[in-house]
Formats: C-alpha cells, structure tokens, sequence
C-alpha cells in the first residue's frame, strides 16, 4: 500500500514538476484571464463562529465586481474579471499552510487575500514570502506577526489595537458628567489584552483613574468573584475589552448582580452580544468599525453584497475587515496597473486605501490605521452615536440602564 | 533462504521508496512537500502512541501534550537566540522529564481511569501555557523568526520517521517488547514471572514523550508560530489516536498505513468536496469503528487480498524465527532445568505465623508451616478457606498484615513480586491466566527472558520448545493463546510457570475439569519434575485421588486456619478435616489419629 | 463575607450543571462500560437545538426539555442498538476502540452538522428574570431556577435509581455485572434503556445550560472532559457522588478566581482530579 502510493506520488510530483516549468509565465500579466484571488475561510473548527457564510459572501462580492465589468487593467484597457479560489482551512494552522501552498503552486492564483485570526496569521504569511505573491491578510490584529521584516503582507484588522476606542475616549472628555474613574475586565485574548494595555495608558493621560484590571479566561462561565471585585470598585466607566461570545455570561451576571456605572462599554458590541444577552445589553456602549449609514467608497457595493448573502454587518463585526482585504487587493491592482506581482506589492507599499469606513493607511510592515464609530444600544437599536457629525441617534449620559 | 531473499528486497525497495521521498522537496512542489510534512509528523505522533498504546495497552489519550510541550521548549530557545540543535535537544530532554515526573501519579491508574486522566491533561497544559505568560507568551503565542525551512524541517521529519519505524522493529525483537506485551495482557502474571513493571512503564512512556517533544519541535520550526490553542487544542487531539486505530493498532504497518489513509483523505476532502467535509471524515471514521474495530487491517476481507495481507500481519508473525521443527521426541523431554546441588535439610519455604487480614474479613488466619526441598505437598480445604490466598501472600501479591515468609532462609518481607519469581517461586492460577494475544510459545518464553539468567527473545524461544513439547502443545505452539481450549490452557500454565525455572512450584487446582487420563498425566507431571529436577511443589487441588497418587503430606485448612498437617491417609481420617468437608454428621472414623496442627 | 455567599452560590449553581452533565456519563458508564466521547457534543447540539425552538417557535423551556428529553431518548436508543451493542461481541480489545472510533466519529459528524444547518455562531435562551436583592447579597432569578431545576432533576434521578426496576438494575450492574447477570437482569435491554435515559438527561441539562451560558457546536468536547472528571472524582455510577464533586469542583473553582485569579480556575478541577486520582486510584468510593 505504501509502495503503490509512494510510486504514485513520484510519477504525480514529475508530471507537476514538468507542468511548472511550462507554466510558470504564462499566468501573470495576461489580459485574457480572470484575476484569481486565493483565500481560506475558517468554515468549520473553533473559529468558524465567527465566519459565518462567509463563502457565499465571497462569492457574491465576485459575482457584484463583475456586474461592473471587474478590476480595472490600465495595462489591458479593459476590465479583467474577478475569480476566487476559496478552501475552508478548518481553523488549523497546518492546514491553511498546506493549502496556501496549494493555491500558490497547484491553482497558480494570482494573489493572496485572508486568512484571518492570528493562529493563522502567523504561519501563513512565510508561505506568500517564499513564493512572493503579494497577501492582504483579513483579521489579523496581533502586532508582532507584523513586525518579521516579511514584504509580501498587509492585514486588514477593523479596528486596530492603537485607533481602537479613539473616539470614545475623544467623546469621554466631552460629556458632562465628567467620569473619573474606570476598570478594565479584560478577555485573556492576545488583541483584548493588547487593547487594555494600550487604553488604560491613555486613559491615564486623560485623567481616568484605573480602578483596577480583571482578566478572565474564555472557559470561565462563572463571574461572581470578579463582578464583586467590580462592584466594589464603584467605577464610573466599565470598560470589558473582549470577545462577544465569550463575555456573554459576563455581561448577564453583571446585570443580575446590580452592577451600577456612568457607562458600561464593550469592546466588541455585536449583534451576536444583543442577541444573546437580550434586554440586559440595553445602554451599553461599544465600537462598530462600519454601518449603511456612512456613505464611504464602496458603500453600495458593501451594502449589496452583505443584503444578498445575509450578513449584517452588527452580527459579524469581522466582516468589513474580510470585504477591505478584497478591497485594499483590488486598489493595489488598480493603481499597479497591470496584473504583475512585483508591481502589486510595489503599489500596496505604504499606500493608502478606500475602505467604506474611510482611508486607511498602511505602514511600512503592512499594518493598517483603521478606526471605529462609536455606538450606543438604546431602545433595541444600535445608534452611532460619536462622532456627533455621522451620529444616527443622540448619545444618552450617563448610561440610562446601568446607573 | 527464502526469508533472507525477502528480508533483502524488502531493504532495497526500502532503500528506493526513502530516496523518493528524501528528493521530494527538491523535484516536487511545495504543495506536495507540505503534505508529506504533516503526514510524517502525524506518522510520528502516531507510532510513539502506539507503543503506549497498542503495545503496552495503556492509552494515553493525552500524548499531544508531549507534543506541545516540545514545541514550546523548543520555540522558547529559539526565540532565545541558541542553537537549533540544542533547542532541539532541550525540548527531548525537557519533555521526557514532564513524562518521567507524570508518570509517577499516572502509572497509578490503570485502564479507563488512566485514559481519563490522560485526557484531562490537555485542557490543563492549554490553561498552563496561557497563564504561564513569563515564560510562554500566554495569548500571543511565540513568533519564531521567519525562515523559509520546509525542505531541512521535511527532511529532519523524514529521518525521525525512519528512526521511530526502527525503533518500533528493535522494541518488538527486543525482551523489552515482550516486557511491554506482557503488561498490556495481564501485569499481575507478568511480575510473577519475573517481569519488572513500574521501570519497563516509565521508560516507554518516556520514550514516546521524546518522539512526540520532536515532532512538535519540528513541525513549530516549520510553522513559525506557535500558540496555545493550535498545540494544546481538544480538536487536534484525537487525531493522531483515530489515524492509528484506524488501520490497526499494535501491528508493524498499523500506523503507518493508518495516517497515510486518514491524512490523504482528509487532504483530498478539504480540495475536492464543497462542505460537509468533517461529517464525512466522521463517517468514515464511526464506519469503521462500527464494522472493522481492530483497525481494517485486522478485517476478514483483508485476509483475502494478498498484497494487503502482507500489511497485516501482527509483530509475532515477524518471529516465526525459532525453527518449529528440529529437536526429537527424546530430546524434547529433557527440560533445561538443573538439579539444585545439595537439596539440604533446611526448609525451602517457612510461614511464620502468616496473617491476611482485608478489612474485617480475616482470610489467613495464623498459618505456620515447613515446606523441605524436594517435598511434594498438598493443600487442601473447602472453598474460601484461604488456599489461595496462602498462594499470593507467598508470591506477594499480597503482602501479609503480619508474620513472615521466608524462602530458603530469606524474609520475602522487602521483595518485589518478580524479585520473588526470579528467586525460584513459579506458579499456576485457580483459573488459567494465560498472555491471551501472544502465541503459546511467546507465553512460555518470557519467563525465560526475564529470569535471573535472562535470554534474548530468539534463544528464549529457542529455549521455550523443550517446554512447549512437555506441556504437548507443539502443534499448537504458534497460536494465540486465547484460542487454546481450557485444558490446554493449564497445560500451558504449568509449563509457563516451569519455565520460571522455579525450585518452588505452586500449583492451584490444575486438575479439576479434566478426564482422569489427563489428571494422570498431570500426576506424571508432578512427580517427573520433582524426581527429575528436584522441584518442590505445593498442590492445591480437591481431587484427592490425584493428590493420594503422589503427595508426600497433606496441609488442611479452614477459614484461614491450619487445622492439620501430616501424610494423606491420616489427615483424611481427621475429625475436624471430615466436618469442614462433609459436614458433621461425618460417621466418626475408627482410628483415633487427631493430628495436632 | 457577602462576596463569599455569592461566590458559593455561583459554585453551586455552575457546580450542579456540571454535575448534571456528568450524571448521564456517570450511568453509562457504570452500566455500559463505554466511554461516551460524544456525551458533551450531545449536550452542545441539544442546546442548539432548545435555543432554536425557543427564538423560532417561542416555546416555553420547560416543554422544549421535554420534547428534547423525548426525542434524544429515542434516538440514542436507537443509536445504541445500531451501532454499539454489535461491538460488544467482540473482543475486549476491540469493543473498546471501536466504541472510541464509533462515538468520536458521531462526534464530528454532530458537530458539522449542527454548524451546517444552524450555524456556528454561539447560542443561548435569553430569558430575563428580575433579580433578588437580600440585603448586600443579589441573587439572580435565572440562577435560583435553574438551581431548583437541578434539584428537581437530581431528586428525580435518585427516585428513579431507588424505587423502580430500572433503577434496582442500574445499581446492580454498576456494583457487580456478574453478579447482576445471574440474577437475571436482561443485560442489553438494560444497557440500551440506561444510555437512551443518560442521554435523555444530559438533554434536559442541555436546556438549564443554555439559560445561563452559551452554546456551539464545538464546545461538546471540552464539556465532556470536565464531565470525565467529575465522575471520576465522585465515583463511577455514584450520582449523590457526582453531585458533591460536581458541586465541589464549582465551587472550587469560584474560589480560585476570589482569592486567586480567575484565569487559573480551569485548571482547578483537573489539577484536583490528578490528585485525588493519586490518592485514589479507582476514583473515590470505589471498592478496592
């Protein structure tokens, strides 16, 4: 059994050898082939909560692209059309490095976009170095798999850990009452910690006095000790910088243990958070990295690809950062103009993209400068509610239900 | 002749399938090489499982835990800026310590028991490596500098391979094999022929700690990244454990066939097949389990196909070494036991007062006797009277709440039972306790290899025919143990327990179930070895008319206690001896003759 | 002191769901001897299941336990003479892994298609009760229901196990399977009954989780461990046992995050299942 497949495997590996040399320049800079964008999408496995219909997202977003001819090629005077290749990497990091190294050498896709997580966000970028096909990763937020000196990677985290709750604090200094204190829960999760860390400095600069910092694990289901410590703290501003689902217990027990403050402000503000806390996530503030209602570039097309595939953007925060990679990889054709990698990556340095929530800027390792709105459940319905200049509803201070 | 022609084609094609595989990351693509890689990292997991597991019966359902831990030493030097050799190093070395250290609690649990707190391990090394954010990174994982390394990482892979298929072939030639085998059949018997458990339990675990530390080293070096969820994580568990199951566990090809199958098939359902992709790799995985649960290799249909059968055979097929035929009848008789010197006139065994006490439930009651070398004694009393609990206090299956046991002079006080098999006690059980998956051969010779002389494998199976043919049982002498009818399964018994080589014999109740033309050749047996080699031999049996025919005295008891002790025709004449028997409407026997105990 | 009392009140109550999970496992395990890989993946797609009649229908809890209660009885039933009962005719060796690969196939198999059909993202029943204040101490409504759910449930057990043939037989088998055996206790009838009424239970378990915590598809694993260690700690076929050690390991671990950090708590029940395994080897209550 072993000898069949081992003589199997040699005769495929010479007969691929020999198809690679033929092929190798044939692909890149064709104006008659459709751009071939390689992904994986973490379909089934630990993270496929967080991506859900992602692949029928994907596929809509290429189908929408193509109803407007496509990708511009200056080079080709025409639109070329959009192709992906979409495998389902079942959240293992093995797996997606095999698979990017099947799209790279077997598919023979033109460029790279996702994946997303930082599990696979780190292994993976080695693999579009090696081969030099230019990657914009999705949401990959952990900084240091940015700081590898690799030249072929961007990432499209929405928002980073640096901008993340800029405008709230922005909006902190302006309400009246003014909050004094603050305390920080934190979800043990590389980005949540990273997030605590560099929002609790700059609320120190602002004045906020920490009260004290909690982390929890994400299999604790039982917050009756920390939520104690919180509530002898007596905070003015609560602040849980974690995942959704993970601090869905959290937040419910803080409720049913009468937790009290100015302000109750979540991280990750999501519809999967509303849904499943119910009435309890009445007057809490969060982020929101993009709504229909800020008419950035690309706005129609975002709205139409997320109402045809069943996405809300409230539901599945992660999305924008998904539908940027596409975006940020079709920009950087677009401005290479040609369908050259070399030129790609060359165009994708330091640029500055579209995104439907603003530009975003990338730096010289490829990590974005990408923000959040501000945004507040009140009445069921999530509002944007800082800056006042997009805000859909007027901010309520101090939060109406937990004070 | 045509053996060795086998052996030598088998080298060659060998030689020729890993030079394909060694030139694969040079000729092939890097899709193809980073397949290879996950399915030689898997192979590896998988066998050193196996040897835990399938060899020695233990399953670890946490061994990915060596793995991770391997990856973390590892990626932690790296990052550290040493060299990759001694990262290497360090990880084996520090990942065979956890398992020495673990081993010591764990190997107190046997069974389901072990595999549950085996399995609990994982989630805790997860915990350990979030927490332990010093030294491990907690959340954020390590990020090992970048370097494009798949083709040393596969071929270093690729090496450690060949090393554990090696390894697997030395430990299944080797007495440590046997060792291993016997544990996972029955440890009690095993320690009362002479085999040392707790270290032969320690050093495999280690040893397939070490294997598991290398393969997530290497496959760390490879990823470049490393965190606590992708090596410590309950979903990539089971995997290496189902690959192996799946074709066969304990067979030489097992594992390798196993992750061959699994990892293709898992590649090929991720490529091809939109969706419900883990639904059909479950399927095909309970389908197995349903209809093929020794692995498929071990299935009926497999026995029809030939090139597949060749993959299927077990490990003792592989030691058909020792020459079935050969020796003649005459010389087949001749056991290699040696007389003992001078049988003396000190006692070969002495109880002093022995007392077995299980909770309130008084089992030996103060038993004091004199066994001479040389004497052939019977044990007798009704059920539950203590025989064979005389049996264990004497090879320390128990040890006695009070009293002393002295064999040749010496306290067995600070014994172990195969230091006690090893001084010359061998014995047979009330019910035949036989290694049931080793052949009858395989059954007799480890004794033999573990005895205060110890053989190799091949000289002690060599060894092993002459009692093979004793017992009768040379025909059968390659089947498994298991299949062999009750009668020959205490045929079995008393030549394994011979080829203790043993000066003290305990026999517990051989004869019962037999015809009375087996019971005599039973009788035959006893007396032939104590004639013929000086065996001492205490028999414990209810047939009195095999004891009468040759017992020099008999020993009775009752609920625990020694109620007569002296030749056969006056303890059955003995009043008390006849109550505990018949009952006390006994007619009262004409001889006086109340012996004193 | 106030915080204590909450403390040990969330123990109790986190405790008891534990145990209740690991009531089923304890059952089937003490009376057929097989270890349930799938137990908690049960539980996971079972909670899914509640969360979906609950939003999509609005039916009350109580009848959606029912209606699960009822529906995985019959299906493990099912399940049990289909694709378990066959291996116990085989050797000991092979009864064993094949019940591995049959139950860790039905595992993946549940978890995929659970995801597939109703998605992968958490779920819950977002019931919302008004709290009560006693002074300085809050006690949730959600939490005292759910408490007096698993009374409820545990008394019922412990009724069943007492008083009815089934139960005499459960205990039977768990103490002595020869002995039970002569005495004419129907071997596989009993052994399908007591997985159908295992995994019955963890439905209703199920359904009280899903009140209090999320669920997913992918989560049945990692519950299943815990429930491995509770019922090894309290004893196989022991339900008060398991109560206690479910209980005690809830408890435990609310303690650790009070006077510790909350990120050890996790390791707590394994850590104190290592030991306790230490000291004794064939789980507590076992007879030597």
């Amino acid at each position: 059994m072993k000898k069949m497949y081992q003589l199997f495997m040699m005769g495929a590996v010479a007969l691929a050898s020999g198809v690679t040399a033929l092929s190798a320049s044939a692909a890149q800079g064709s104006c008659s082939e459709p751009i071939v964008f390689g992904t994986t999408i973490s379909e089934t496995g630990p993270f496929s909560t967080l991506a859900d219909r992602w692949r029928k997202m994907t596929e809509v977003f290429a189908e929408e692209v193509n109803k407007g001819g496509g990708i511009a090629v200056k080079a080709c005077n025409k639109k070329l059309p959009l192709k992906f290749v979409i495998y389902d990497d079942q959240s293992v990091p093995a797996t997606a490095v095999a698979l990017y190294e099947k799209m790279a050498t077997v598919d023979k896709v033109d460029f790279f976009v996702g994946p997303d997580w930082s599990s696979l966000g780190g292994p993976v970028p080695p693999v579009a170095e090696k081969h030099k096909i230019p990657m914009v990763m999705a949401n990959v937020a952990t900084p240091s798999v940015y700081d590898r000196g690799l030249k072929y990677s961007w990432g499209t985290p929405f928002p980073v850990v640096p901008n993340w709750s800029a405008r709230y604090f922005d909006m902190l200094t302006k309400v009246s009452p003014k909050p004094q204190t603050i305390f920080f829960i934190t979800h043990d999760n590389p980005v949540m910690k990273g997030i605590t860390a560099t929002w609790s400095k700059k609320a120190e600069e602002q004045g906020l006095k920490v009260l004290g910092n909690e982390t929890f694990s994400s299999e604790l289901k039982d917050f009756t000790a920390l939520i104690a410590k919180v509530r002898a703290a007596k905070a003015d501003i609560i602040y849980i910088s974690a995942y959704d689902n993970a601090s869905v217990p959290l937040v419910q027990q803080m409720r049913q243990l009468k937790v009290r403050a100015m302000d109750v402000h979540h991280t990750m503000l999501t519809g999967a958070l509303s849904r499943q806390v119910g009435k309890d996530i009445e007057g809490m503030t969060g982020e929101l990295s993009w709504y229909p209602g800020v008419k950035g570039a690309y706005s129609e097309l975002v709205e139409t690809v997320m109402k045809r595939s069943d996405v809300s953007m409230f539901d599945y925060i992660w999305t924008l950062g998904r539908l940027t990679s596409y975006l940020a990889m079709i920009q950087g054709i677009e401005k290479a103009g040609v369908v050259d990698r070399e030129k790609v990556k060359e165009a994708l340095f330091k640029a500055t993209i579209k995104s439907p929530a603003g530009d975003v800027s990338f730096d010289e390792r490829g990590f974005p400068n990408t923000g959040a709105f501000t945004v507040q459940m009140s009445g069921g319905k999530v509002n944007v509610v800082w800056p006042p200049e997009v805000a859909t509803g007027k901010l309520i201070w101090p939060s109406p239900s937990w004070n | 002749m045509n053996k060795s022609m086998n052996a030598g084609i088998g080298w060659v094609v060998g030689a020729v399938v890993l030079a394909a595989l060694a030139s694969l990351p040079f000729l092939g693509n890097a899709y193809f090489t980073t397949i290879a890689f996950t399915v030689l990292i898997a192979y590896i997991l998988g066998q050193s499982w196996d040897w835990v597991a399938g060899e020695m019966g233990y399953v670890n359902l946490g061994h990915y835990c060596f793995y991770g831990i391997g990856a973390y030493a590892f990626a932690i030097l790296l990052v550290g800026q040493w060299p990759f050799w001694l990262a290497i190093c360090f990880a084996v070395a520090f990942t065979a310590l956890a398992a020495l250290l673990i081993s010591v609690p764990l190997f107190r649990l046997h069974g389901d028991y072990f595999a549950f707190a085996t399995l609990a391990l994982l989630p805790l090394m997860e915990v350990l490596a979030y927490n332990l954010t010093p030294i491990t990174n907690g959340s954020d994982g390590i990020v090992l500098p970048v370097a494009q390394v798949l083709q040393p990482a596969y071929l270093i892979a690729l090496g450690v391979c060949v090393v554990t298929f090696m390894v697997t072939l030395r430990i299944n030639a080797s007495r440590f094999g046997y060792a291993l085998k016997s544990i996972r059949n029955d440890e009690q018997v095993a320690e009362t022929v002479g085999v040392r458990i707790a270290p032969v339990k320690r050093r495999v675990l280690v040893l397939s700690a070490a294997f598991g530390a290398v393969a997530g080293a290497v496959q760390a070096w490879q990823m470049s990244y490393i965190d606590p969820a992708s090596v410590f994580g309950l979903n990539v568990a089971l995997v290496p454990v189902a690959m192996v199951l799946f074709a066969g566990s304990g067979l030489r090809w097992g594992p390798l066939v196993g992750v061959l199958l699994l990892a293709s098939l898992q590649q090929w359902l991720l490529v091809s097949v939109k969706g419900f992709q883990a639904t059909l790799y479950g399927l095909i995985v309970l389908l197995i389990g349903r209809f093929m649960p020794g692995g498929f290799l071990r299935a009926q249909w497999v026995q029809q196909v030939p090139w597949v059968r060749s993959l299927a055979r077990e490990h003792h097929e592989y030691m058909r070494k020792a020459d079935p035929k050969g020796s003649t009848t005459a010389q087949a008789r001749e056991l290699p036991l040696s007389r003992p010197q001078n049988l003396g006139a000190a006692p070969l065994i002495e109880l002093e007062h022995v007392r077995m006490q299980f909770g309130g439930n008084v089992a030996v009651n103060d038993v004091s006797l004199r066994i001479q070398p040389g004497e052939i004694v019977g044990l007798i009393g009704p059920n539950g009277s203590g025989k064979t609990t005389l049996f264990n206090c004497i090879s320390r299956v128990y040890a006695p709440t009070a009293g002393r046991v002295l064999f040749a002079g010496q306290d067995l006080k600070d014994c172990s039972r195969d230091q006690i098999a090893r001084l010359g006690v061998g014995r047979t059980y009330q019910i035949p306790r036989p290694f049931g998956d080793l052949t009858v051969l395989e059954n007799i010779a480890i004794p033999l290899m573990f005895s205060a002389q110890p053989l190799s494998p091949h000289d002690a199976m060599r060894e092993a025919q002459a009692f093979v043919e004793y017992a009768e049982l040379g025909h059968r002498q390659l089947e498994r143990a298991d299949k062999l009818s009750v009668q020959e399964k205490k045929a079995l018994e008393f030549a394994r327990a011979l080829a203790c080589k043993p000066r003290l014999l305990l026999v517990d109740e051989v004869a019962s179930g037999l015809t009375p033309a087996e019971v005599q050749r039973f009788v035959e047996h006893i007396r032939h070895v104590r004639d013929r080699y000086g065996v001492t031999v205490i028999w414990v049996e209810h047939i009195f008319s095999a004891l009468e025919k040759v017992v020099d005295r008999v020993i009775a008891l009752e609920q625990g206690t020694l109620i007569a002790d002296g030749p056969l025709a006056e303890v059955v004449q003995n009043e008390r001896v006849l109550s505990t028997y018949l009952g006390s409407s006994a007619p009262p026997s004409p001889k006086a003759g109340v012996q004193k105990c | 002191m106030e915080v204590l009392l909450q403390v040990l009140i969330g123990g109790v109550l986190l405790g008891g769901l534990y145990a209740l999970v690991a009531f089923g496992l304890s059952l089937i395990y003490g009376v057929v001897r097989i270890l349930n890989f799938a137990h908690g993946t049960l539980l996971a797609v079972s909670g899914v299941l509640a969360s979906l009649a609950f939003s999509s229908w609005q039916m009350s809890p109580l009848l959606i336990a029912a209606l699960l209660a009822a529906l995985i009885f019959f299906c493990a039933y099912g399940y049990y003479h289909l694709l378990l009962r066959p291996l116990a005719r085989r050797s000991h060796f092979e009864a064993t892994v094949g019940t591995v690969l049959v139950t860790v196939g039905t595992l993946m198999i549940l978890s995929d298609l659970t995801a597939v059909a109703a998605g992968a993202t958490q779920r819950n029943i977002p019931l919302r009760l008004e709290a009560l204040e006693l002074g300085e101490i809050v006690v949730s409504t959600t939490q005292l229901l759910i408490l007096l759910g698993i009374a409820v449930l545990t008394a019922v057990m412990h009724l069943i196990l007492k008083h009815t043939w089934f139960g005499r037989a459960v205990r039977g088998v768990t103490q002595d399977p020869l002995g039970a055996e002569i005495c004419g206790v129907q071997s596989t009838r009993l052994k399908a009954l007591t997985f159908a009424f295992g995994s019955a239970t963890v439905a209703i378990a199920a359904v009280l989780y899903v009140l209090s915590f999320p669920v997913d598809p992918y989560m049945g694993f990692g519950l299943t461990v815990k429930a491995f260690t509770i019922i090894v700690v309290g004893g196989v076929g022991n339900l008060p046992g398991a109560l206690l050690a479910g209980v005690f390991l809830g408890v435990a671990e609310g303690l650790t995050g009070l006077y510790w950090k909350p990120e050890w708590a996790p390791a707590l029940s394994v850590i104190l299942m290592l030991l306790i395994l230490v000291a004794y080897p064939k789980g507590v209550g076992a007879k030597s």
